[in-house]
């Protein structure tokens, strides 16, 4: 049985689709300027990740994190973990930098530089190398299971996983000296967990790369969420101007343009380019991740019309609402001025930081000791760590209390570059210049060939308690 | 999937798996990483392993398995605050009497 429909006009409610099921992507080959400026900078980025492990600077790794010894050497420099103050202020440089250039230029990072971005397209390279362009990659993934598909899948897959582990073998590179890797790889000796970080690091770029690729930006990028906050009207977009393109509407090539219609012919070509499946035209959405591939498609689009290009274009809401861009604003500047006091801060502290590293332990066995000679004496280590690039004699001393003598092996401790000395030593006062308990000293360690490389290290010396 | 404004589904059951999985696993990842690489600049893993009775654990299996165990307990955290964000069923209506 059924009711009897009630007689209305209005339309039953829509079934709204909240969220998109995930559709595979076939971003449409895309040439032009744009593309051509991203094939560049993808060459020199891929470069310089693949090459710059490699490099060498006097002997060591130029770029070499190197965590089993626990020391970074950056370009020359090497840095301790006592020097996590540095890494924290790149580290907040990197951050402001991308606010800068985010307040600017809006997403140039996403659509140029940013890992996801660079490892997809070059795997779309491979893509397109095996498969074909994205119609025949959509008709090969459609079309039945044959011979062919199967060949061309292994093909690729193959090639991607090949490329993921280079890619792992030279990450773990970076962190454990990649030369000594290199051999040990050919002579099938690297440690399981080097095995295990060059699996984990190939496969996550396979499947970042290879698979998730725009779900990256969309679902796990915490910077496409929080970007918006550091735009405003005046930040490069890429937007479609709609006063010039609608209506939309399709027409004949070499005609007159139908009145009535903008310049948009709506043959959805930034559709089909767009990596991340959106429809430039919609406005502003945090899924652009600004690669510019829609620019490059309209403009060809317009060229052929005979219209004008820049349909589709970086410019500001300011500028497509018709009113003047600011360059300089509040926002740009504040970015700016924070951004050149951290770095004037950390090369002044580079330039300024003193390469050694005293820890002064005191002997806690006994609280001091009585010579023949009725002095009192303490017994301290002298951790002195050699953090310049050069072997260093040091020259030890102490004063703080009158009469004071040093005793050690050799009053000078030569320290190789990049290593650790533990020096004992002694200190001897006469009681008569000590206070009761504990008094103050300080050792001084001195670089006999470089004056800039000197501390002064605090200490306590305890005397009897009289 | 389609659904309707009035569907009873809890909203998170309408996110993309792929979304649900990485709302989990990847920011525990980030945290997991940042908190590795201050806990090992602080202490150095062969020194702990040394002061816990392991000796002979080398570096490198010290920052992987600290890694990991950073990454177990921010994603716990992150998979708990998901399981806690689920709506609660919606209450059964209290039956009401008029013979009181």
């Amino acid at each position: 049985m059924s009711l009897p429909k009630p007689q209305t006009d209005a339309p039953p409610p829509e079934p709204v689709e909240l969220y998109q099921k995930h559709v595979k992507i076939y971003p449409r080959e895309v040439t032009g300027r744009f593309a051509r400026l991203r094939t560049l900078t993808l060459g020199v980025l891929l470069g310089l990740y693949y090459g710059l492990a490699w490099l060498q600077w006097d002997g060591q790794q130029l770029l070499l994190f190197d965590l089993p010894a626990r020391k970074f050497h950056v370009f020359g420099l090497t840095f301790w973990p006592q020097d996590f103050f540095y890494l924290a202020v790149i580290l907040i440089i990197a951050a402001l930098s991308l606010f800068f250039f985010t307040a600017l230029a809006g997403r140039l990072w996403c659509g140029y530089a940013c890992p996801q971005t660079v490892w997809t397209e070059i795997f779309l390279v491979m893509e397109r190398w095996i498969e074909g362009n994205s119609r025949a990659r959509l008709k090969l993934d459609q079309g039945p299971v044959s011979g062919r598909r199967l060949r061309l899948k292994t093909a690729k897959h193959a090639l991607w996983l090949a490329f993921s582990l280079w890619t792992g073998f030279t990450f773990v590179g970076y962190f454990t000296p990649i030369r000594e890797l290199s051999q040990q790889l050919i002579q099938f000796q690297l440690t399981p967990w080097e095995i295990f970080w060059i699996l984990f690091y190939g496969f996550a770029t396979y499947g970042n790369a290879g698979f998730l690729r725009e779900q990256v930006c969309i679902y796990m990028c915490p910077y496409a969420r929080f970007q918006s906050a550091m735009f405003d009207r005046d930040t490069m977009i890429i937007s479609y101007d709609e006063r010039r393109g609608d209506p939309r509407g399709a027409r004949r090539r070499n005609a007159a343009k139908p009145a009535g219609l903008g310049d948009c012919i709506d043959c959805t070509l930034c559709v089909q380019a767009c990596p991340t499946g959106i429809d430039i035209r919609d406005g502003l959405q945090y899924q652009c991740i600004g690669c510019a591939a829609c620019i490059d498609v309209c403009d060809d689009v317009m060229a052929k019309m005979g219209y004008a290009p820049g349909l589709i274009r970086y410019t500001t809401e300011n500028a497509i609402a018709g009113t003047a861009t600011r360059l300089l604003r509040p926002r740009v500047i504040a970015y700016a001025l924070l951004l050149s006091v951290l770095t004037g801060a950390l090369i002044w502290g580079l330039w300024q930081r003193i390469p050694l590293e005293v820890d002064i332990m005191r002997d806690r066995s006994a609280l001091y000791h009585r010579t023949d000679e009725g002095l009192v004496e303490n017994v301290y280590h002298l951790k002195i760590i050699n953090m310049s690039e050069n072997d260093q004699i040091y020259d030890v001393s102490v004063e703080g209390i009158a009469g004071l003598q040093l005793l050690m092996n050799d009053p000078q401790v030569t320290v190789a570059h990049g290593s650790v000395a533990d020096v004992p030593l002694r200190v001897r006062a006469d009681p008569s210049e000590l206070a009761a308990g504990s008094n103050s000293l300080t050792f001084h360690i001195r670089a006999i060939g470089d004056p800039k490389i000197r501390l002064d290290q605090p200490a306590r010396f305890i005397g009897p308690a009289q | 999937m389609e659904v309707t404004p009035q569907s009873p589904d809890p909203p998170d059951d309408r996110l993309p798996t792929i979304q649900r999985l990485a709302s989990v696993l990847w920011p525990s990842f980030l945290t997991a990483g940042a908190a590795t690489v201050v806990f090992f600049t602080l202490f150095d893993p062969v020194e702990l392993a040394l002061l816990a009775g392991y000796p002979g654990v080398s570096r490198q299996a010290g920052y992987t398995l600290g890694f990991f165990a950073f990454w177990l307990l921010t994603a716990t955290s992150c998979a708990l605050t998901c399981y806690f964000r689920r709506p609660c069923p919606p209450r059964a209506p209290q039956a009401h009497s008029d013979r009181f």
